[in-house]
């Protein structure tokens, strides 16, 4: 498309943002009564819930149990309405089984499964509108809906996709700039610790530039596990006053 | 009492050496992390050190844990053994139902091989057990009711009425005066309503 491009001379990008600026985070914990821990969260236009289950008894196939850990069960679907165009098949089509075992690898990394043998814990997502992100964005809302159920875990998981055009990361892409053809990296990281969870990218990408994109994702990251944490201290201190500690 | 701090994952609340680690932390590199969102407890237990812990008003999901006393409902008898949902563990209600297991020969400590479980369960009784095993995959929890204070707590005569225990091996409904067996649990008389 000729007119468009990613990054302006004034270092604009096409929804106005600087090349390290993230997109507004906004979340809610605790937003379903009947699950055991429950998250809303919006990156931008990008919105996801997601509902944590668990630890419970293992179900479904019972052979997959773990002895000495819990064995968790992700599963990613997409709402018919989330994209321009309708959905035909929102879920079990291989992008949303790639996106839970990634989800997957990503939380058995961050919650401490050897405190519950043999159970299982349950991670369902949802993204109600995509526009670009929707791993960075279930993570981030899964991060909240663990925290919610009260599943103990080593630190906050922060996630967000980065790209890269004329020699300079752009943090937390949009749709438009996904499609648009850059390389594109997405890291789930630890912040506290600066470990990363899981690290995603399927585009070409010179080896000397690979150093400085995982930079700036490292630091998107942190940006947005500080948001994360107002929203739990906050969400803390509202069901305290509620219970009236 | 001075307000609780709050903490979330992975915050550093202290070092090993000034606080021993409780529940709702973690250890790492000689310091102690949280692992939930929710206030720091420090406690003086009586040993050198007071423990640490985070609490959350919502208690998690507590898991059944090898040597817990558990309160469950029979589901089915066979002459092996009997299947059990468990309810309680402890004073704790689960959220969830977890399965459960006693064989015939944990059901008493004597003359293991004589037992019959019809005539030591029924189903919908209520038993308090001890759990002796997570099991392996294919099993569940194992539980053991092969103790004084073990077995059954309410049970239900043919009749529909609510039994009175006469002794260790047997139960009389109220209503018919029908005599039936179970293993019954002798209930410590602090626990007792008058």
């Amino acid at each position: 498309m000729a007119g468009l491009e990613l990054l302006s001379d004034q270092g604009y990008r096409l929804d106005g943002r600087k090349a390290t600026e993230l997109r507004k985070v906004q979340a809610r914990m605790g937003v379903f009564a009947q699950a055991d821990g429950s998250a809303y969260l919006e990156q931008g236009n990008t919105k996801a819930l997601a509902v944590v289950y668990g630890p419970h008894e293992m179900r479904g196939s019972r052979s997959r149990t773990l002895h000495d850990r819990a064995f968790i069960n992700c599963q990613y679907s997409m709402a018919t309405f989330s994209t321009a165009e309708r959905k035909r098949r929102p879920h079990g089509d291989r992008k949303s089984a790639e996106m839970s075992l990634h989800l997957k690898q990503t939380f058995e990394a961050a919650v401490m499964t050897q405190l519950y043998p043999r159970s299982q814990i349950d991670i369902y997502v949802k993204i109600l509108q995509s526009d670009g992100g929707n791993y960075s964005t279930c993570v981030n809302a899964a991060t909240l809906a663990v925290i919610d159920a009260g599943i103990p875990m080593r630190d906050y998981v922060c996630a967000c996709t980065v790209g890269f055009v004329d020699e300079t990361p752009l943090a937390d892409l949009c749709y438009a700039e996904e499609s648009g053809g850059m390389s594109s990296l997405a890291l789930a990281l630890l912040p506290r610790g600066g470990q990363i969870a899981l690290l995603q990218m399927d585009a070409r990408l010179h080896q000397d530039h690979l150093e400085t994109l995982i930079e700036a994702a490292m630091t998107a990251c942190k940006g947005v596990s500080k948001v994360l944490d107002e929203v739990v201290r906050q969400h803390l201190q509202e069901v305290s006053v509620l219970t009236g500690e | 009492m001075s307000p609780m701090k709050l903490c979330v994952p992975g915050d550093k609340l202290c070092s090993v050496e000034d606080c021993i680690p409780g529940t709702g932390v973690y250890l790492r590199h000689g310091y102690i992390y949280s692992s939930l969102a929710g206030y720091v407890l420090r406690k003086n237990e009586g040993e050198e050190l007071p423990v640490i812990s985070v609490v959350r008003e919502t208690e998690a999901q507590l898991l059944p844990d090898v040597g817990a006393i558990v309160t469950c409902k029979v589901t089915s008898i066979n002459p092996r053994f009997a299947k059990v949902h468990i309810l309680y563990v402890g004073s704790t209600p689960l959220k969830d139902r977890f399965r459960g297991t006693i064989r015939k020969e944990d059901v008493r400590a004597t003359e293991k091989d004589k037992v019959e479980t019809y005539k030591s369960f029924r189903p919908g009784d209520i038993v308090l057990a001890k759990v002796i095993s997570l099991g392996d995959v294919q099993s569940n929890y194992l539980l053991t009711t092969a103790e004084n204070e073990l077995g059954v707590v309410v049970a239900h005569s043919e009749a529909g009425a609510q039994m009175v225990p006469i002794s260790w091996c047997e139960m009389q409904c109220p209503r018919t005066h029908a005599k039936e067996f179970r293993k019954v649990a002798r209930v410590q008389p602090e626990y007792l309503q008058a």
